[in-house]
């Protein structure tokens, strides 16, 4: 009996320890606040899959010059805006987080921290800074460009400069036993970065958005998304499924020697790099309705999350300014993120290829912008790619049922 | 005696206490926000509007045509696996239960899929069907048979349901076993020497012996069905073409892929009054089949 008491006492004991603990755990960040060493941790949750590792090799670098604690959250590429919502929501959000675009922008607005005032937002390019009703919420991670990826030794570009060509060169191939035209299972690199082009030469893409989301037009009545369709079904028609393919396998097998041509951008030079690739490549433009221009744009920005104390804004707005204005700063960007810098004072030098030609492309001005940037949120996973998907396993859709059908996904994701 | 009984509620606390608060804080409230949620347009960001629509977000639901035949696919699904679980569930438990020498070993490998987790699992069988179902297709010429499933429309959700089977049926056959072995020799016995025949044993001894088996395994399989998002989500990842975005993929879709919480809220709202309604008529159903011993 005397037994059976003092173990009760001993587990209520135990159990209010515990609680103790548990409060006490909670008050300690309180007091630490109140000394020098305030809000000296800073939180990154970004979506660039390909600078993981790199970012927190900076990240370490920065800790060991200004003592601030900066922790990189794992990313996990395709659904880092449901994460990052999870987080916003249950207030573990973090200090710095990616924007992809201004749809984004628009719907986090009162997440995004006005960095208008800072000194080194004056060193964005023109037209590159994320500015939401005039203020600047968000500073461009860089240049990037997409087109066709090609085998220098395979592949003339002058093969490939207008439809018939096009076609005949994926036949070419198609015979050889070679892939001719590698896209993969992935929503935009499937369908959301090449739905560009029938938009992006447009002369007015944005313009033209919106009168197709106001019904005014459809893709299935525009020139230029019939010949689009008939660029897919020459694809379809000539090349392995997409579907079966990931971005890895993708570019893998374009290094091989496998694929002659891949649809992709230059943040695919780290991974051909990984894979060894022994040829010269290049990066062509997307030959459609004689578009001789790559696609150059802004991937996704860094802002700052306005909903913390503002000791922890400041330090993240610090991390910024040291990545792009501090000598190691500008070194990672350049030579480990491998960026085509977007800030007039960061100079590009020694640069991959692919980077290279989107560079030369965009100091030229011979570009045409990204249009999916101002596509309605989401329509690329959501409505598109099941658009493309359901293209590619019935081969009795046409190109031009495929554009309807994009019409109607348009119409779909903007209600 | 009111001491003791005093004492042992005590216990009883101490033990269900902690299990009640954790239930609470992680199934109840967030249950109780949801169906508040349900009755707002919303698009999941703290810091933007909640517009109160009332009922207008559980009479969409009845026009919206991705969900309808996400709802059909569903069903499609879950009766498909329902049936090939237990039957095969069944056919290992009848198997391993019999004087089998191997019986102990083909057990464990039955019951194995079924501690890999959906997802890993989802995964492997992506392989397979990409690979090994094309390379067999190729060597043996039955290529109308053997080829990637998951880029056809409608084999994508029949590859589901055999993956969902692979993964389920080592899980119901257990519970098939523990019935079997419930059952008493001496009616075995019995029967034997009344003269019925194996198969006459099957269905008047073993069958009605093993309602309350059976009773488990529909409702496990049935609500783990109607479910399923693991892998779902590996698997086919919805695709090709949402042709095999089942319920709860259509709700996660909805609410993180559309930004409609409040919309999303109200689909899953339906989703459990559907599946409570399903399983509890199951549950009140075979329980009146069962025979007591």
């Amino acid at each position: 009996m005397v037994f059976k008491k003092k173990f009760t006492a001993g587990i209520a004991f135990a159990a209010l320890m515990t609680g103790l603990a548990a409060c006490s755990g909670n008050e300690e960040p309180a007091t630490e606040g109140d000394g020098e060493e305030a809000s000296q941790q800073i939180t990154i949750f970004q979506t660039k899959v390909e600078i993981s590792d790199q970012l927190e090799a900076a990240a370490e670098a920065y800790t060991e010059e200004t003592g601030v604690d900066v922790e990189v959250i794992g990313t996990t590429g395709d659904d880092y805006f449901q994460q990052l919502q999870i987080r916003l929501n249950n207030g573990t959000g973090p200090s710095i987080m990616s924007v992809q675009n201004a749809t984004v922008a628009e719907s986090l607005t009162s997440y995004l921290h006005d960095l208008s005032g800072e000194e080194f937002v004056d060193d964005i390019a023109p037209d590159m800074a994320l500015t939401l009703d005039e203020k600047v919420v968000g500073i461009p991670y860089g240049v990037e460009g997409f087109g066709i990826v090609y085998n220098k030794e395979l592949v003339n570009p002058e093969d490939i400069q207008d439809y018939e060509s096009f076609v005949s060169t994926l036949e070419k191939f198609n015979a050889e036993g070679i892939n001719g035209y590698g896209l993969s299972s992935e929503a935009y690199f499937l369908i959301g970065h090449m739905s560009n082009y029938p938009f992006s030469i447009q002369e007015e893409p944005v313009e033209f958005m919106e009168s197709l989301t106001n019904g005014e037009v459809t893709m299935a009545e525009t020139e230029e998304f019939l010949r689009f369709g008939e660029y897919m079904e020459a694809i379809r028609a000539n090349t392995p499924s997409p579907l079966s393919t990931s971005y890895d396998q993708q570019v893998g097998d374009f290094a091989a020697g496998k694929t002659a041509m891949i649809h992709q951008g230059n943040w695919a030079w780290g991974l051909l790099q990984d894979f060894e690739v022994d040829f010269e490549v290049g990066m062509a433009p997307f030959p459609l309705e004689g578009n001789d221009k790559l696609a150059v744009g802004v991937g996704s920005n860094w802002a700052v999350n306005a909903d913390k104390e503002p000791e922890e804004i400041q330090a993240a707005t610090d991390f910024l300014e040291w990545l792009h204005t501090s000598e190691t700063g500008k070194r990672i960007i350049v030579e480990e993120f491998k960026f085509v810098p977007a800030m007039t004072n960061i100079e590009a030098t020694d640069l991959d290829p692919l980077s290279q030609a989107v560079l030369e492309a965009s100091n030229s001005g011979n570009t045409i912008p990204w249009a999916h940037n101002y596509y309605p949120a989401n329509l690329v996973p959501n409505d598109f790619a099941p658009a493309a998907e359901g293209f590619f396993v019935n081969e009795e859709t046409t190109g031009e049922e495929f554009i309807s059908n994009l019409d109607a996904a348009w119409q779909n994701a903007s209600k | 005696m009111d001491v003791a009984n005093r004492k042992n509620i005590g216990w009883y606390l101490l033990f269900t206490l902690p299990l009640l608060i954790i239930f609470t804080i992680i199934v109840i409230i967030p249950f109780i926000i949801g169906i508040y949620y349900a009755f707002f347009e919303w698009d999941g960001i703290n810091a933007n509007p909640k517009v109160f629509v009332g009922m207008e977000n559980f009479l969409t639901l009845f026009s919206d045509e991705r969900f309808l035949k996400s709802t059909w696919l569903t069903v499609l699904f879950t009766v498909l696996s329902v049936i090939s679980v237990n039957v095969v569930g069944l056919a290992f438990a009848l198997l391993v239960t019999s004087k089998l020498k191997l019986a102990n070993l083909a057990r464990t490998m039955f019951f194995m899929p079924y501690l890999i987790g959906g997802l890993i699992l989802g995964y492997i069988w992506q392989f397979v069907f990409l690979d090994v179902f094309t390379f067999v297709g190729e060597a043996v010429g039955l290529e109308s048979i053997f080829f990637n499933w998951l880029l056809n429309e409608n084999f994508a959700l029949f590859a589901l349901v055999f993956v969902f089977t692979w993964q389920m049926a080592g899980y119901v056959m257990i519970v098939y076993i523990a019935g079997i072995q419930g059952i008493p020799g001496e009616l075995i016995e019995a029967s034997k020497v009344d003269g019925a025949s194996k198969w006459q044993r099957l269905m008047r001894i073993t069958f009605p012996l093993l309602m309350p088996a059976f009773t488990i395994s529909l409702f496990l399989t049935l609500s783990y069905g109607f479910k399923i998002y693991d892998v779902n989500l590996s698997l086919t990842g919805g695709g090709p073409a949402n042709a095999t975005e089942l319920f709860a993929m259509n709700i996660y879709n909805e609410i993180f892929g559309y930004g409609n919480y409040g919309y999303g809220q109200a689909k899953a709202i339906l989703f459990f009054v559907i599946i409570a309604a399903i399983t509890l008529t199951q549950v009140y159903l075979t329980k009146k089949r069962e025979v007591d011993m």
